[in-house]
């Protein structure tokens, strides 16, 4: 009885286009964000299982300290806690050039590579000990062994957990709206300012993160069949 | 895949369908025996949690005192009221989903929102300003073109700058004290909203000396209670409440507490205001 649908508030006035905007900005920033985190992921991924202590202790640090921290504080942390430290004409010039974008971008990136880093980890920890030995008897340096033995396989088998966690990235992804980057989350909101429709607001944006996640999803299970080596990794075929 | 999809599908159609129960505000005061509210913890002086962690303000005073006596009229009992946080993004949601009954806190009465919900009497009547450090080059909204502007998310002074001033940069946060804090920094040069909030906030800064509320008001902000659209007798009592207040002098009395010299936001009421919020009521 209290509420009246009104579904044409998302097709009509100005709401089609705040929505693209948004699912523009939550791609480009997941996008950006999504290669820090990988790049973070492998390289502190890799160095948690080098024969090297001080590296496996930094990265040890790296993921302990920005995983266990909650993205909104990380948000705060690169938007407010950052710019202070440099001079004021590079502020000025940040505040102006979208620094809201880069510390949003920053702080999903370096938090997620953290988490990456584990997935990646437990990637290579799924590799025989043996192959690295091998591969250092063969004569290969540990980065070698590395680049060309370990890495390759092991992206290979963390495709299902690194998808999860690509979607996480995603939809974590929002939580930049905190610090004004206006992705599809913040975009839904102001639907609802403008028309007080909020329920349909919440629905466009749900369904957009829907799709977008399932078509991730559909994308990196062809990834992963593409690339599968065979024989080496068996898998029941998923219908 | 395709099933998977159509079942997701049909789980939020069914959770976003799923009807409001067709009853009447009093009749669900009278069975439960109180008066549930949204308001806000953060918007001093209309609603917040004051140093002794009390949940306390002007919109809540005005329901606790002005409205309860009348709704408890209206149910033939004595009721309590409850409180709940809600934001500029959850209000409508919350009083259409039965969470709360009535909302009261920094709302503003517009065409728009009557549509979803409908609004009390104005119990407060304000306008856009701008809270800068003292000093700044902004002294109204046409010094604005070119600077980065903060405002609240959801409010309806973001809508009018991105309309009106689309030469200014707008920034949106969520709340007052992540757009305040900004606005400390330099990650904006002015911070808009509502100009009572504004003096608010000043009022509660470490340095309050340090800040300027300036500009004529480019909007004009009549504060509401809003309730679920419809429902004619709770509205009724609602506006029995203000409208009782206003003219016993009550509703002056409060404003006195919280707005006056030694209130906690020294806020004079202009004849100009007073006269409007007395032509509500026939004066």
């Amino acid at each position: 009885m209290n509420y009246t649908f009104k579904w044409s508030v998302l097709w009509s006035g100005q709401s089609g286009a705040w929505l693209l905007q948004g699912l523009i900005t939550t791609l480009e920033l997941s996008a950006l964000a999504w290669l820090i985190a990988v790049a973070l992921g492998i390289l502190s991924g890799a160095l948690r299982t080098v024969p090297f202590p001080p590296l496996r202790w930094l990265a040890t640090f790296y993921v302990e300290f920005f995983r266990n921290v909650p993205l909104l504080v990380w948000m705060f942390f690169w938007y407010f806690a950052v710019p202070p430290l440099l001079p004021r004409f590079a502020q000025d010039w940040l505040f102006n050039h979208g620094a809201e974008f880069w510390a949003g971008t920053l702080a999903l990136g370096v938090y997620h590579g953290a988490r990456m880093s584990e997935v990646i980890r437990s990637g290579i920890g799924a590799i025989p000990r043996t192959q690295f030995e091998a591969s250092v008897a063969m004569g290969l340096t540990t980065f070698q062994a590395y680049r060309l033995v370990i890495l390759p396989v092991a992206l290979r088998l963390i495709v299902p957990p690194g998808t999860n966690e690509s979607l996480n990235l995603l939809k974590n992804s929002s939580v930049a709206l905190t610090i004004s980057v206006a992705e599809l989350t913040f975009q839904t909101r102001q639907i609802e300012t403008y028309t007080a429709k909020a329920i349909e607001a919440l629905t466009a944006g749900t369904l957009i993160y829907l799709v977008l996640c399932l078509s991730i999803a559909t994308i990196m299970a062809r990834v992963e069949r593409a690339y599968a080596i065979p024989g080496l990794i068996s898998r029941r075929q998923a219908g | 895949m395709l099933r998977t999809l159509s079942l997701a599908l049909a789980v939020l159609v069914a959770l976003t369908a799923t009807p409001a129960l067709a009853q009447d505000t009093l009749d669900k005061i009278k069975q439960s025996g109180s008066l549930t509210i949204g308001t806000r913890t953060g918007s001093p002086p209309f609603a917040y949690v004051n140093k002794n962690n009390e949940w306390v303000g002007f919109s809540i005073d005005l329901v606790e005192q002005l409205i309860k006596p009348e709704v408890e009229k209206a149910v033939g009992k004595t009721i309590k009221v409850e409180k709940k946080e809600s934001a500029p993004a959850t209000r409508i949601p919350l009083l259409t989903s039965n969470a709360v009954d009535l909302i009261a806190e920094t709302m503003t009465d517009t065409p728009q929102r009557r549509e979803s919900v409908d609004f009390s009497l104005t119990f407060f009547y304000t306008g856009a300003q701008f809270l800068v450090k003292k000093g700044s080059p902004i002294h109204g909204v046409n010094d604005i073109g070119g600077k980065r502007i903060a405002s609240q998310q959801g409010s309806t002074n973001a809508k009018i700058i991105r309309e009106k001033y689309p030469q200014a940069q707008l920034r949106e946060f969520p709340d007052q004290p992540a757009a305040f804090q900004a606005l400390i920094q330099g990650q904006v040069d002015a911070y808009t909203n509502d100009g009572i909030q504004l003096a608010g906030l000043k009022a509660k800064s470490p340095k309050p000396e340090e800040w300027e509320v300036v500009g004529d008001f480019y909007s004009e902000e009549p504060y509401g209670m809003a309730m679920r659209k419809g429902d004619a007798k709770f509205k009724a009592a609602v506006d029995a409440g203000l409208k009782n207040g206003f003219e016993s002098g009550k509703y002056f009395e409060l404003y006195e507490k919280w707005f006056g010299a030694k209130g906690e936001v020294p806020y004079a009421l202009t004849p100009q205001v007073k006269a409007y919020l007395m032509k509500q009521v026939g004066k």
